[in-house]
């Protein structure tokens, strides 16, 4: 680490960067940080280390503090004695949220929330913990989750838009100008090899002092090639003045404060100087509960920015350490033996290959690599290497990287994290076992059970329906709806009952948990879960699907401003196929809303949708083939509804459309088909027209001919009874395949198997009864024709073939 | 008699390099593998290269970097060779396979030239050994009789036997490999006693094999355990590939004579062209169709240097769009007319915005495309 970080390739790394460094005393840095006989010691860390969470224990032990200062929002000192129970287990989180009803934070007043992860090896939880059994006055000092909102811009750190945001900030480590130079210059693949190599691996060779000198000499650096601007933007500036106020308070009070902190921070503590007044935002607003989070959760190569890859890894080493410290080499090293072989065990499991001799290649690959890289001992990136060499069979691929993909899960490890029972909970999961309590739902097993409603006939059942979609639409994985209709695929829509499974299981009250920034009850989150997705720039069909959500929780009634919202996407929405599907759904919700016993009145949004896919509708007769089908459903769809008398005020201006569609020169045939097929229906086009047009297409020129097939698809989609009514499109029909040569023919005959399968098996009967009359032919006729098996015919082959042998032999 | 360095059209890396391998020869302080030349990290360094360069007999060496791609990968390769099981190098055509197969055995064996070339016409006597037919008649089934093959010698001197193409040969000449990979011994039933060669310490076996070949003379599975697989992946940064361009171009025309540097940006260019076309997205984020052929780094470089000859033996000395491009189309459009089509297609969007943009050399780039016919 000497070497690298003030050695030559420093040099270069730093040469780039000088301009920015000014006034740089690292020995004056580390003298004010890091001397034990200072009244505050700074330990920096980074959040997921066990090697910092080591030297954190040792120095804990060393320096016997009377005060552990924790960076950490100060809203999780209640939540202390919880984190520190025997009964809870990490990996846990602190679960942060807050509601801005004043709009402190925003004119939008939206709802806030973010995660603050602990493992095991996590030295935060060792400062907690050791704090905690050792009677030492330990708290978190950093402001409160809301100050920080309202100390950060739009977007920029706690604020970013971001469907998970984490409290921990080693970003600023691992992204400074600095980091990314010096992985470049020094051959890694990536931080966090960097980071293993030098501060994990050769980190467990040094004593505290020296450990703590190269994290402060790394952390500074970082620091001071981070931009001023950019940390006040993200109001690290604010957050280390109350931190700086916190520490300030705390000595006058005690006499050996320990100050764990981002390492990145610790500059900051030493000597910022800015103040940060506070907002003083409503308590009743920020919520701060503790729940159980997952090692997949806090995997860095799953997203979470601030995690360190490969959590069971670190984790195993982690418990290494703690039985046999002394060794570092001799714990990586059976660590890696370990994931070595239960990926090999894991992947033989799925006929995989590699034998115990892969094993032996893959553990003699791994230390090899470690000695060529220059590296103490192996480390989870050789573990990588030596599987990727010598279990893969074959070229690299998706069909072979089974092992890669086992080694993955294996790094990243399934262990959930358990609360113990005083655990303080929200309202929101209060409200989710009330529910459960009263419609006697079996919650603290984790066993699966099956439940039949009959949701039309039973009220209880239809209310317990809306509970189960509730927890459903929140996200919580509680409950499956197993069968029954569901709208917003329209599918099933005419079974009466649902069948529904649920399980309990501890990740539904960690979902609930982070839902319950929604709301202190499930209909209330589920509606502020709603408005919060219309307020996405999402498009009317997507909200149309929102609505049906609402419908069958039941929760139309509180739908409010959601409602006028939801109206706006609607009439700002200028795609076609979208607001066919808006009005697909609209449609349903109308014609449901009896039986699901709903007051929502759409007409007059689906008036809207209507006029507007009318006005569209000319516009759309060059369309791809594709969205033919689709288009054509909504003509339909339209032609019903006009039919109803609460539209029919509207049907002039449906007619003129579809005139409007069918004079365009350039016309998919399908659409024009059936958009004749639709005037027939209404009576506003003769069939003899109608004929004439489509003998007009048999009789023209080669591409003319081929669309023709097309255009019967659409007028049998939309109007299948004028083939049913006589016998002249059967006749021109039959006349025309009579005429056309093979080729020709075979390109047509998709379309008109299509245009075909609209009839049923009764109206088919009739058409080919029609067809037969035609060519002189008995129904009886047909059915005596028989089918000839492949059996039959080799049969009748070989037998050909001997009987011409015979005679050729008998002359 | 061999032939003089200076008159080979492409010198094997032991003699290109000679001077550089022996100077990190003699600065090799690291525990070296039996019968290697020279230490896991003196390959390491001699491939990656190293900033630090190297001084023997009074003179300075800079280490450059070699096999520009994935680090890692080389580092698995070296461990690999030192241990019990061969390494098999897959991967698209042009991806450089030969090329570190070459890097690996000339650092170290000392020689990249014991090399099989497999062909459908592969036969054992071609891997193992075969007769001096002359002396055979004299003098009976005698060593002095016995013409050794690469296989063969490689066992005897402790050095590395390159396959290359390893899957055009016949699946029975390739499973011949199986037990001599197992037992590190080859029997010559013909000389009795004598017809014993166990494998000397620093013998080792590097396979290359094309994926695009993949189902001619599939492997099977016992050779396969026998190898440590690599995949090398076409080059994924357009700004590697330029610099991959430039240094091979730099390299061959060194070789050949041609006094005339490389252009950076005709360089820029042609990267930029192969990358995009090989990823199937332009950097502005237009959607491409992908031709079917190979738009490997390799075809680049011959693009380039073929430019480049014609531009220094026929032109003025700087390389002409319309040359670049009749030599792309050379390039691409080989198996399928339809790849012209899809390099018309890029040309009439990616190289039309770029040279708008642009202006410049993509300007005159897309001038040139009247020659994609």
């Amino acid at each position: 680490m000497e070497k690298i970080l003030r050695g030559e390739t420093l040099a270069e790394v730093d040469g780039a960067l000088s301009d920015v460094i000014v006034d740089f005393d690292m020995e004056r840095i580390c003298k004010d940080a890091f001397s034990l006989d200072n009244q505050v010691v700074y330990f920096p860390v980074r959040h997921h280390s066990p090697a910092c969470a080591y030297h954190l224990q040792e120095v804990i032990w060393e320096y016997q503090p009377d005060c552990i200062l924790i960076e950490g929002p100060d809203g999780a000192n209640e939540l202390i004695s919880v984190m520190t129970d025997e009964e809870t287990e990490a990996p846990f989180a602190v679960y942060y949220s807050y509601k801005d009803s004043e709009g402190i934070i925003s004119k939008e007043a939206e709802e806030y929330r973010c995660y603050y992860p602990f493992l095991d090896y996590s030295p935060e939880l060792v400062a907690v913990r050791a704090g905690v059994k050792n009677n030492i006055h330990t708290a978190f000092i950093d402001l409160p989750y809301a100050e920080i909102l309202a100390a950060s811009e739009e977007n920029r750190g706690l604020r970013k838009n971001e469907e998970k945001n984490n409290y921990n900030d080693d970003y600023y480590l691992s992204t400074s100008v600095f980091m990314k130079r010096l992985v470049e210059k020094s051959g890694f693949r990536s931080y966090d090899e960097l980071w293993e190599k030098y501060f994990e691996i050769d980190g467990m060779f040094l004593d505290s002092r020296e450990f703590i000198g190269n994290m402060l000499y790394y952390c500074v650096l970082s620091r001071l090639t981070s931009r001023e601007s950019e940390l006040l933007a993200e109001g690290c500036l604010a957050r280390e003045a109350y931190m700086r106020q916190n520490i300030a308070q705390a000595k006058e009070k005690f006499q050996k404060i320990l100050v764990v902190t981002g390492g990145f921070h610790t500059y900051g503590l030493l000597y910022g100087q800015k103040e940060h007044s506070l907002h003083n935002i409503k308590k009743e607003n920020q919520g701060v509960y503790l729940m159980s989070y997952s090692m997949e959760a806090t995997d860095g190569l799953n997203g979470y920015v601030s995690g360190m890859p490969f959590p069971a890894f670190y984790q195993a080493v982690w418990e290494g350490l703690q039985n046999s410290c002394e060794n570092a080499s001799q714990v990586y090293r059976d660590t890696v033996l370990k994931f070595l072989v239960s990926t090999g065990k894991s992947v033989r499991k799925k006929n995989g290959s590699p034998s115990t001799y892969d094993e032996i290649c893959a553990f003699n690959m791994s230390e090899n690599l470690a000695k060529l890289r220059g590296k103490r001992c192996i480390g989870a990136y050789e573990l990588w290497d030596s599987v990727l060499s010598s279990y893969v069979k074959g070229e690299y691929t998706k069909a072979t990287d089974l092992p890669m993909r086992t080694l993955r899960k294996v790094l990243t490890g399934d262990t959930i994290g358990k609360l113990c029972k005083n655990a303080k909970v929200p309202p929101l999961v209060y409200d989710f076992e009330e529910n459960c309590r009263k419609y006697r739902l079996k919650v603290g097993k984790t066993v699966k059970t099956e439940l039949v409603l009959n949701i039309f006939a039973s009220e209880r059942h239809r209310q317990l329906s809306e509970f189960l979609h509730q927890v459903d639409y929140m996200d919580t994985g509680f409950a499956v709806l197993v069968r029954g209709p569901r709208l917003a695929l329209r599918k099933d829509r005419n079974l009466i009952r649902e069948i529904w499974s649920y399980k309990w299981s501890t990740q539904v009250i960690s979902a609930l948990i982070s839902a319950s920034v929604y709301g202190g009850t499930l209909p209330e989150a589920a509606v502020s879960k709603l408005r919060a997705e219309l307020k996405k720039n999402i498009s009317s069909a997507k909200a149309s699907e929102c609505l049906i959500h609402m419908f069958e929780m039941g929760l139309c009634n509180l739908l409010g401003d959601a409602f006028t919202r939801l109206e706006r996407i609607v009439l700002e929405d200028g795609d076609f196929f979208s607001l066919v599907k808006t009005f697909s759904n609209l449609i349903m919700v109308d014609e449901l809303s009896g039986l699901y016993r709903s007051e929502l009145d759409v007409t007059g949004l689906i008036r809207t949708v209507y006029r507007k896919l009318v006005i569209e509708l000319p516009h759309m007769a060059q369309m791809k083939d594709k969205d033919v089908p689709e288009t054509m459903e909504a003509l339909k769809t339209l032609f019903t509804i006009m039919e109803k008398d609460a539209y029919r005020e509207d049907r002039q201006m449906f007619v003129d459309a579809l005139y409007a569609l069918i004079e365009k020169k350039h016309i998919n045939p399908s659409l024009l088909g059936c958009g004749m097929g639709i005037l027939y229906g209404i009576g506003c086009m003769d069939a003899d027209l109608i004929g004439r047009k489509c003998a007009g297409f048999l009789a023209g020129t080669g591409e003319k001919q081929l669309e023709a097939a097309g255009v019967f698809r659409g007028l049998f989609f939309a109007a299948r009874d004028l083939l049913l009514v006589g016998d002249d499109y059967i006749r021109i029909i039959d006349e025309f395949i009579g005429r056309v040569d093979n080729e020709q023919f075979m390109k047509m005959l998709p379309q008109f198997r299509i245009a075909f399968s609209y009839f049923t098996p009764t109206e088919i009967e009739k058409i080919g009864s029609a067809i037969a009359d035609m060519h002189g032919i008995q129904k009886q006729e047909f059915n005596a024709l028989a089918y000839v098996t492949p059996e039959q015919y080799s049969y009748g082959t070989q037998l050909d073939e001997y009987v011409m042998g015979l005679i050729k032999y008998y002359g | 008699m061999g032939t003089r360095e200076a008159d080979m059209i492409k010198p094997p890396v032991e003699v290109a390099y000679g001077e550089e391998l022996e100077a990190l020869r003699m600065n090799d302080t690291a525990k070296k593998p039996m019968n290697w030349k020279m230490s896991p990290q003196a390959v390491k360094t001699f491939i990656l290269g190293s900033d630090k360069p190297v001084v023997y007999n009074g003179k300075t060496y800079d280490i450059k970097k070699k096999y520009l791609g994935n680090d890692t990968l080389v580092e698995r390769c070296i461990v690999t060779l030192a241990g019990n099981r061969g390494l098999m190098l897959v991967g698209e055509p042009g991806t450089a396979k030969t090329m570190l197969s070459e890097l690996l055995s000339a650092a170290i064996s000392g020689s990249s030239t014991n090399t099989v070339q497999g062909t459908a016409g592969t036969t054992e006597d071609m891997m193992k050994y075969s007769w001096n037919y002359a002396l055979l008649l004299e003098k009976g089934p005698v060593p002095e009789a016995l013409v050794p093959a690469p296989l063969y010698i490689g066992m005897r001197e402790g050095i590395i036997t390159r396959f290359e193409e390893i899957t055009r040969m016949p699946a029975e000449m390739q499973d011949s490999l199986i037990s001599i990979l197992s037992d590190k011994v080859l029997t010559i039933p013909e000389l009795h006693e004598d017809g014993v060669v166990f494998a000397k310490q620093g013998f080792n076996v590097i396979g290359t094999a094309n994926t695009r070949d993949k189902g001619v003379n599939e492997m099977s599975s016992a050779l396969k355990r026998r190898f440590n697989f690599e995949t090398v992946f076409p080059v994924r940064e357009a700004a590697l590939e330029k610099q991959i361009i430039i240094n091979e171009v730099e390299k061959l025309a060194a070789e050949n004579g041609i006094e005339m540097s490389s252009d950076e940006k005709v360089a820029e260019l042609l990267a930029s062209t192969y990358h995009e076309l090989r990823e199937g997205v332009s950097s502005m984020g237009h959607q491409i169709d992908k031709p079917g052929s190979v738009m490997s780094t390799a075809e680049a470089v011959s693009v380039y240097y073929q430019s480049m000859m014609s531009a220094y033996y026929y032109g003025d000395g700087t390389i002409s769009m319309d040359c670049l491009v009749q030599n792309l189309v050379g390039a691409v459009v080989k198996e399928n007319r339809d790849d012209l089509e899809k390099i018309r297609g890029y040309f009439n969007t990616v190289v039309k915005d770029k040279s708008g943009k642009e202006g410049g050399l993509w300007k005159r780039y897309y001038e040139a495309r009247r020659w994609l016919k």
